[in-house]
């Protein structure tokens, strides 16, 4: 076991073989190559992805597939290949949520979705090319609430 | 940053298999062509700006919200 400093969460101990490994960081923050996944609160729908390096970086994840009943995606050999992916069983997909003053105002980037390869911890943050998926998607409180 | 002057045809290569292919170039557009392995990912850089940005403006500043929603 580990202990690490949290945004938000104070000092924590993790176990290190639950570090997700992004081998190039992502867009914006290169250097930032190894996370771990925290819940937010019990029955959450939002988890928070806590940079083990930078104390102040955390971003707010959530399943997109809660959100956008619809949201699917064929995930590029550029993909499998970096994570390591031999089965869809093994993988694992959030969106990064902006918080603004209000949930209504918050959006969620579903072009961009962390893709994670549960049974390596790999990850990387895939950038679809699909123009139906926004960057800043709106937060619908509706679905939030369900 | 290196820079090559190229004409139309005439290609680059970056290691061992991504070759770049300058395909047309009329006024201020350049069509360029890509042939790499489909393990590398090609993406405009304004795209990959937009998610740079977009990443930047996500980070947690306060998770009050979240917890107030919970009530």
């Amino acid at each position: 076991m580990m202990n690490i400093h949290t945004a938000y969460m104070g000092e924590i101990e993790i176990d290190p073989t639950e570090i997700l490994k992004f081998e190039h960081g992502i867009p914006g923050f290169e250097d930032e190559k190894s996370f771990v996944l925290l819940p937010l609160e019990e029955n959450s729908i939002f988890q928070i992805l806590q940079s083990t390096k930078t104390v102040s970086l955390a971003f707010i994840l959530t399943i997109p597939y809660d959100l956008v009943s619809d949201y699917n995606f064929n995930l590029d050999e550029a993909t499998v290949e970096a994570l390591d992916i031999n089965n869809e069983n093994e993988v694992a997909v959030f969106s990064i949520v902006s918080l603004k003053d209000t949930l209504a105002n918050s959006t969620v980037n579903l072009k961009a979705p962390i893709v994670l390869n549960t049974s390596n911890k790999k990850a990387k943050q895939v950038i679809l090319d699909n123009e139906n998926f926004a960057i800043r998607h709106k937060l619908s409180f509706e679905s939030v609430k369900g | 940053m290196l820079v090559l002057s190229r004409k139309v045809g005439e290609t680059i290569w970056i290691g061992e298999d991504v070759e770049i292919v300058i395909s047309e170039v009329k006024g201020e557009q350049v069509k360029i062509g890509i042939k790499a392995p489909r393990s590398i990912d090609v993406i405009r850089g304004e795209l990959r700006q937009d998610i740079s940005d977009s990443n930047t403006e996500a980070v947690v500043g306060s998770i009050e919200l979240l917890k107030k929603m919970k009530k």
